[in-house]
């Protein structure tokens, strides 16, 4: 059936997350505080993560640009940043998070501008990919109302 | 729902601790914050997030009975999660949880000694939230310990029926079991409020109720245990002893041995801090209920409020206009830690409109009553920033304000603290500061003056004029003008100012200089330099909500007193230093809360603050009066300005014994109260 393919694609989605390091099991317990009273937890947060971490990204850029060498404050930056990351289980985000701390710590600019230019990406490829997730589980999950309204959880 | 009827529903939830536990969740990172708050839900705890370190003050402040543990974030940009943590810890007694993503090892031990009773790294998994409420368990039951071994029975009597179930489960027995001792844990002990008790029997409620009743360590029964030690000597310094000598009734040996456990961590504190730039903490006196001064920060620099009704003179540096605002510069002190020494834990307790109220948690102080300004000046080579010493125990522990005792009539006596004497060790250059000389004089009035905290900035070795800090006399601050009347023995030393002229007039108000130039002017204003970082200007504000930049006659409903005394020394050599910390201290809601943060930034730019620093002086002293509060707000001295040195140790160090010499100072004086670094 629709719903169930659409959820076992969104499964494996999931699972391919995993295996290619871009979430890890801290994401589980965010989507485990999921449920009845915070049904759309885990996206509610996702969702508040990326709106949150544009503005702590672009912060970085700022300062990059406009403190050059200032590592203390650049790693300051970084640090809220890697702090969300792992609120959410961003890890291959974090990982480059930290990398650029240790550039900072090492002074090496040219090491922190490479590292920064990878948060960055990492941050847009999981944005996508979390979107076609959440997108799909949603797809999944109004499946699911529709068809069987007391269904097997609706959320997986 | 109304608040009562909230209470009344949480208090049945409570019934099941740790059950309905109440939290209050502060993280800047709104990711971070709703996890956490889920988490701590699924956990069944009842969750209250903020952002803002300030507001999670604020709420703490207007009712600590609302929760029963916090959770803090470390880095936050309204303000340091140390700085919370130790404000909380003075302030309210409640455990307080450190979170961050910064697991290394310094960072964690710096937890610990402010007092966290735990560090979690992030991003915080369920199961250990899960434990957090033993920490709520475990501060109650070492509270009723503590409270007094004979009174255990009052341990044994809880007053709720969850406490008693929670009791049993934890002692696994009888309830009889409650005095057995707790074992120390360093980490939260230091913090805890164990002020000594004076009254037997520290109510031991659930550990979700509300307030314990704290013993209140005056200033004058701090001075008398600072005097026992010191006849001791601190390394044979043992409770039973220093209760035999201080011979006051119903203290107990518990009391004692949890206030001598504070002052170790103070001293040792300050001697950790002894090398960077001290600053001074000019402590206000206020009225005279003594401006309680909450946690101070300690980096930022103090407030010292003053009371409204009288600001204590301050000396004639310029330290605090004595009617308002009186803005501190506090120089030098540099962020370092020490200057945290008013955060938090200075609490300047304001008086009841009992005269001992005055605590100057100066170790040390003599000062009878109570009022010690006690000028935290923590000296360069010394750090004296007594930090947390403050604090410590008595709410009291207004090192930097020392109200003068008398407040009787309600005039605060208020002292100052000033002084950092031996501070400035470094070559401040312009450290003149060691004004922070209250001038107790009160002239005729009731209120006596307390101690001069003699301030001596020995501020620049290397500045010709080093001049010992004269130490601040604890002065009533009453309504009447103080005189500026030093006490004779400060004034002489004063004398030494560089700019030749810490002129110690005791001025009505307490104004600071401004300046935060570490030239500082000669007029001995102690500038209080803000922290160069603008997040510390927050600092200045913090103060029981109510923005320092109060002015006075405002008066802050807040019941905080922000005396921001800032006096720093600052040697322009230094690189900008935090002076000063900033503490906001606030009172119990009952007494009239000081909340005088003093807050000490010394500011990096060269940008002198203004001589706008003015410190309000927010002198919530008894209820009867007024309280005025006035923000501090300190000038943001620059970090090159200041790095004076200023210790403080204390004023009622000064006032005990006058310039003692530097390390004496700072051993009494752990200074707690204000980081001031006073650059003159």
């Amino acid at each position: 059936m629709d719903y169930s393919n659409l959820r076992r694609q969104a499964a494996s989605m999931k699972k391919s997350l995993f295996d290619q390091g871009y979430l890890d099991e801290q994401f589980c317990q965010v989507e485990d505080l999921q449920d009845e009273a915070s049904p759309n937890f885990a996206e509610e947060v996702v969702t508040l993560f990326f709106k949150d971490s544009a503005k702590l990204i672009s912060n970085v850029e700022q300062a990059l640009e406009k403190y050059p060498k200032d590592f203390n404050r650049w790693d300051a930056y970084m640090q809220q940043l890697k702090g969300s990351c792992s609120s959410i289980g961003a890890s291959r985000m974090k990982s480059e998070c930290m990398s650029f701390r240790d550039y900072c710590g090492q002074g090496n600019v040219e090491g922190c501008m490479r590292s920064f230019q990878k948060v960055k990406r990492e941050h847009g490829a999981l944005r996508q990919k979390l979107e076609a997730y959440f997108q799909l589980l949603r797809q999944a999950g109004q499946l699911v109302l529709l068809e069987l309204p007391p269904g097997p959880g609706c959320k997986n | 729902m109304r608040l009562d009827e909230r209470n009344a529903a949480v208090g049945r939830v409570r019934d099941h601790f740790p059950v309905g536990m109440r939290v209050l969740a502060v993280d800047d990172d709104p990711v971070c914050l709703k996890v956490l708050e889920n988490l701590l839900r699924r956990c069944q705890y009842h969750v209250t997030t903020t952002n803002q370190a300030v507001v999670a003050l604020r709420m703490l402040r207007q009712n600590r009975d609302l929760f029963d543990l916090v959770i803090s974030d470390v880095h936050m940009p309204d303000m340091d999660g140390f700085k919370l943590l130790e404000l909380v810890g003075l302030e309210m007694d409640l455990p307080v949880i450190m979170l961050s993503v910064n697991g290394e090892t310094k960072t964690v031990m710096k937890g610990i000694t402010h007092g966290a009773c735990d560090y979690l790294l992030k991003p915080v998994r369920l199961e250990e939230l899960r434990n957090i409420w033993q920490h709520v368990v475990r501060r109650k039951f070492s509270n009723c310990e503590r409270a007094n071994i004979d009174g255990y029975e009052e341990c044994t009597r809880p007053s709720n029926a969850d406490f008693d179930h929670v009791h049993s489960q934890i002692t696994g027995g009888t309830p009889d079991q409650c005095g057995r001792p707790s074992k120390k844990r360093k980490e939260y002990h230091s913090e805890e409020e164990d002020e000594g008790e004076e009254s037997n029997g520290q109510e031991n409620d659930d550990p979700s109720a509300p307030k314990k009743p704290r013993v209140v360590w005056s200033v004058e029964l701090h001075r008398k245990f600072v005097a026992a030690v010191n006849q001791l000597g601190i390394d044979k310094a043992v409770p039973k002893r220093i209760l035999e000598l201080m011979n006051v009734e119903r203290l107990t040996r518990e009391n004692v041995a949890s206030h001598l456990q504070k002052y170790r961590l103070y001293l040792k504190r300050l001697s950790a801090v002894a090398s960077q730039q001290a600053s001074i903490v000019a402590g206000l006196g206020g009225n005279d209920p003594f401006m309680r001064m909450g946690a101070f920060e300690g980096l930022q620099g103090y407030q010292s409020f003053a009371s409204s009704a009288a600001l204590p003179s301050f000396s004639p540096q310029g330290l605090l206009n004595r009617n308002n605002p009186t803005s501190f510069g506090i120089q030098g002190m540099s962020a370092y830690r020490p200057i945290q020494i008013a955060t938090g834990n200075s609490t300047i307790s304001h008086s009841n409109g009992d005269p001992n109220k005055y605590h100057l948690s100066l170790p040390g102080t003599s000062s009878r009553q109570g009022n010690l300004a006690q000028g935290l000046t923590t000296s360069v080579g010394q750090v004296q920033l007594t930090q947390k010493w403050f604090h410590e125990e008595t709410e009291d522990l207004s090192t930097i304000l020392s109200v003068s005792g008398r407040a009787n009539n309600g005039v605060p006596g208020t002292l100052q603290s000033v002084t950092n004497s031996h501070l400035l060790q470094h070559g401040l250059v312009e450290c003149r500061q060691d004004k922070v000389v209250i001038q107790p004089s009160s002239s005729g009035s009731s209120d006596r003056l307390e101690g001069t905290v003699g301030v001596s900035s020995s501020l620049m070795d290397s500045c010709a004029s080093q001049q010992r800090v004269v130490p601040l006399s604890a002065f009533s601050t009453s309504a009447s003008p103080m005189n500026g009347s030093f006490c004779s023995n400060a004034i002489a030393e004063l004398g030494a100012t560089s700019s030749g002229g810490t002129n110690i007039c005791p001025s009505n108000d307490l104004r600071v200089a401004r300046d935060n130039k570490v030239g500082a002017s000669s007029s001995g204003n102690v500038i209080l330099l803000s922290p160069d970082t603008v997040p510390n200007q927050k600092y200045l504000n913090f103060g029981g909500g109510s923005n320092l930049r109060q002015s006075m006659d405002g008066g802050n409903t807040d019941n905080l007193l922000n005396p921001k005394f800032i006096w720093s020394c600052l040697p322009t050599s230094l690189p900008p230093n935090l002076i000063g910390s900033h503490h906001p201290m606030s009172q119990r809601p009952n007494n009239g809360n000081l909340g005088g943060t003093m807050v000490g930034q010394t500011t990096a730019s060269a940008s002198t603050a203004a001589p706008q620093t003015r410190i309000d002086m927010i002198i919530s002293g008894d209820t009867p009066t007024p309280k005025s509060a006035s923000d501090l707000s300190f000038p943001r001295v620059h970090s090159e300005l200041s790095s004076s040195s200023c210790s403080f140790d204390g004023l009622l160090n000064s006032i005990i014994k006058v310039e003692k010499d530097d390390a004496s100072f700072s051993d009494d004086l752990g200074c707690d109260f204000y980081s001031l670094g006073a650059c003159i």
